[in-house]
């Protein structure tokens, strides 16, 4: 459980951008794998199956227990794409753990429809059609999803003064 | 257009490298604790209250037994309209002419009860059945509802759904 309680922690916590949810989850998590420790013990993919299902969990937690028609919402209305370009050196100044921490306190604050396919995409290495069914939302949404967080996270980092995003314009 | 297809590939896998460098976050030192204790709780509680998976062999298979004969009994009829066919109706008919006054009763009511059932139409039965179904399902989504509403989880209790 040592091993692991770290990574299935960090899982629930950035989908859930909440603390004492992600707690909760990776209790759960744990004691799932309890029930499945003879299969687990000696297994190689004993930290993918950890992955999978704490994702599941969460995933199922979040549309269970938040409204699902807002939190998913086909008609939802935001502010146009505007992409912006990641410096080539996006925080190199700082070290790894004061990294962490900035982008965690950025991603808590993403509204869930931007943060949970964003963290589906770059943390969980999940693809855009692969999110979209366990979303249950169309592609294109979530591929706008996508880079609307994208933009946010930047513009949040930006806004904290930490990187100095360019707008990028077609030319 | 083609640049700003290539700067947003960049960006995206820029932004990709340095999210996948990032160390986890450390899980907190209560959690083992909370597992831990959740697995004695649950240790604790007597097989009648764990799943089903972990209750003795025997018990399952009564149960899955039990389950099959009611099965089996709501499709024949009942378990009363097993005792009421002729055969068992004729053997207390015959017995209470030598015996108690009491079998005699009993025997007229059987015989009461048996014309009454013959009036029953099978589709009155089989829709009672449904009826009665459907109100079990309505009640018993009622008390989950008002389970849900009364008692919402609690963030620090570590019970998920």
């Amino acid at each position: 459980m040592r091993a692991y309680q770290d990574m299935v922690f960090s899982t629930a916590s950035r989908l859930t951008g909440n603390d004492a949810q992600a707690e909760d989850l990776a209790q759960e998590v744990f004691l799932r794998a309890y029930e499945h420790f003879h299969e687990l013990r000696t297994s190689a993919s004993a930290g993918g199956w950890l992955k999978t299902v704490t994702t599941h969990l969460t995933l199922n937690y979040l549309t269970r227990y938040r409204k699902r028609r807002r939190l998913f919402s086909e008609l939802e209305a935001g502010a146009p794409a505007i992409e912006w370009e990641t410096p080539d050196t996006l925080l190199a100044d700082i070290d790894a753990e004061q990294r962490r921490q900035l982008i965690d306190e950025a991603l808590r604050r993403l509204p869930d429809h931007q943060r949970l396919p964003l963290v589906l995409y770059h943390f969980e290495d999940m693809s855009y059609q692969e999110i979209a069914e366990k979303l249950q939302v169309s592609l294109a949404k979530v591929k706008t999803d996508i880079r609307r967080a994208r933009a946010a996270l930047l513009g949040i980092l930006e806004a904290d003064g930490r990187v100095r995003p360019r707008e990028v314009r077609p030319s | 257009m083609k640049t700003l297809i290539e700067s947003e590939e960049a960006s995206r896998e820029r932004l990709d490298r340095m999210l996948h460098g990032l160390p986890p976050r450390r899980a907190p030192a209560t959690l083992e604790s909370r597992v831990l204790e959740e697995l004695q709780r649950r240790a604790a509680l007597p097989w009648w209250r764990r799943g089903f998976g972990h209750w003795p062999a025997a018990a399952r298979t009564a149960f899955v037994a039990l389950c099959a004969t009611i099965i089996g009994a709501s499709f024949l009829g009942d378990v009363g309209g097993l005792l009421r066919t002729r055969a068992a109706h004729e053997m207390l008919a015959l017995a209470s002419s030598w015996m108690h006054p009491a079998a005699a009763a009993l025997a007229s009511m059987l015989e009461i009860e048996w014309l009454l059932w013959r009036l029953i139409p099978p589709a009155v039965t089989y829709g009672f059945l449904a009826a009665a179904a459907l109100l079990y399902a309505a009640l018993f989504g009622l008390g989950a509802t008002a389970y849900r509403a009364l008692h919402p989880p609690s963030a620090k209790q570590g019970s998920l759904p």
